[in-house]
């Protein structure tokens, strides 16, 4: 079989024209992935030169966006793997629970006034840092989704897993990330009460993580900070798929008709 | 409570049987109802659970507000590329033709 770059000069001008638009939209999910521009510049550039090579596997007609994320998200992947990284545990149900605490609490505050924001003074930062504190693949979702615009189905296309997968995905991630910032909120005393830093530590850490406690107790409680572990987070729950949906995660689609 | 309430009502027969969404079910689908992506069945029965049960109405538009919230501010934090990777990205496939083109 001919290769694309083989066989038609052409085609390279084609497959510029066609991926070129898409630059800014991979480098900034290569951003938050990577967390640094050289990376990120890098991630870009294999996966561009990566699509070029397989541009004659591209079949014409389907979202060719979303055929260039799935590369990329293949060769981060690949990258990363070499490191070894070991997956964290996560207590959801922890997460959850605090979640709702502070949700009941502040109920009235935080519908107080949609429409200029209650975090008003909330600084961009701080959504980066609650954006990059997600594990890998709740961050992941959470970035294909809401600032991409990617459908569900789209999704678990680029990520190779089912729907329901990139449901419940998306469904923790969001949790975690709302949490992390009402738990930022309380912390600047916008709202009142509630959560407890995010349990994202692996087993490996929970012993600095008591020792860290001990030292720092009787202080104010300090807000989820995995930043020293930023590589062990990447991965934390590639392996963790139980989700407490009592349906399995594939009909989940069918049991809430979604459309 | 809400639930009690809610039992309480299905059990007068009401059409809402059909749906028997519960609390806990609306917690789990909040967000696709939020992204517009619940089938028009399962969006009826939100509703309905909605316009009779306060608790859940109100946690509704606090994940509205919190939504809101966080698309406006994501919509910010997007990155353009930097210039130089866009001219790196045309030379390294431009490079990348000609060698194969050979």
């Amino acid at each position: 079989m001919k290769s694309a770059v083989a066989n038609e000069h052409e085609q390279g001008w084609d497959f510029e024209k066609a991926a070129m638009p898409y630059v800014d939209s991979l480098y900034n999910t290569a951003y938050r992935m990577t967390r640094n521009s050289e990376d990120a510049e890098d991630l870009v550039q294999e996966t561009y030169l990566k699509a070029y090579k397989y541009y004659d596997k591209f079949e014409e007609g389907t979202n060719f966006k979303a055929w260039l994320f799935k590369i990329m998200k293949n060769t981060f992947i690949n990258n990363y793997r070499k490191k070894k990284l070991t997956p964290h545990k996560i207590d959801f149900s922890e997460i959850e629970e605090s979640y709702e605490r502070v949700i009941q609490k502040n109920a009235p505050d935080l519908i107080k006034d949609p429409e200029t924001d209650i975090f008003q003074d909330m600084m961009d930062e701080d959504v980066k840092r609650a954006l990059d504190s997600l594990p890998h693949d709740y961050k992941m979702v959470v970035l294909l989704a809401d600032i991409e615009g990617f459908s569900y189905k789209e999704i678990a296309e680029i990520l190779d897993c089912p729907v329901g997968t990139v449901m419940s995905r998306l469904y923790r991630g969001r949790k975690m990330l709302e949490r992390t910032l009402l738990e930022y909120a309380r912390k600047y005393g916008y709202i009142r009460g509630g959560a407890e830093p995010a349990k994202m530590r692996s087993r490996k850490d929970e012993t600095k993580g008591r020792k860290k406690k001990e030292a720092s107790e009787g202080e104010e409680t300090e807000a989820a900070e995995p930043e020293e572990n930023e590589e062990e987070a990447l991965f934390t729950a590639a392996e963790d798929e139980d989700f407490e949906f009592e349906v399995p995660e594939e009909e989940e689609e069918e049991r809430f008709d979604i459309g | 409570m809400p639930v009690l309430f809610f039992l309480e009502f299905l059990a007068e027969g009401s059409p809402l049987q059909r749906a028997a969404m519960l609390c806990r079910d609306v917690k789990r689908v909040v967000y696709f109802f939020l992204d517009g992506s619940l089938g028009e069945t399962t969006r009826q029965d939100l509703k309905s659970h909605l316009s009779l049960c306060p608790d859940c109405e109100r946690r509704m538009r606090v994940q509205q507000a919190l939504r809101n919230f966080l698309m406006a501010r994501f919509a910010r934090l997007s990155a353009a590329a930097p210039p130089r990777l866009k001219t790196r990205l045309t030379r390294s496939i431009r490079a990348f033709r000609t060698e194969w083109s050979r």
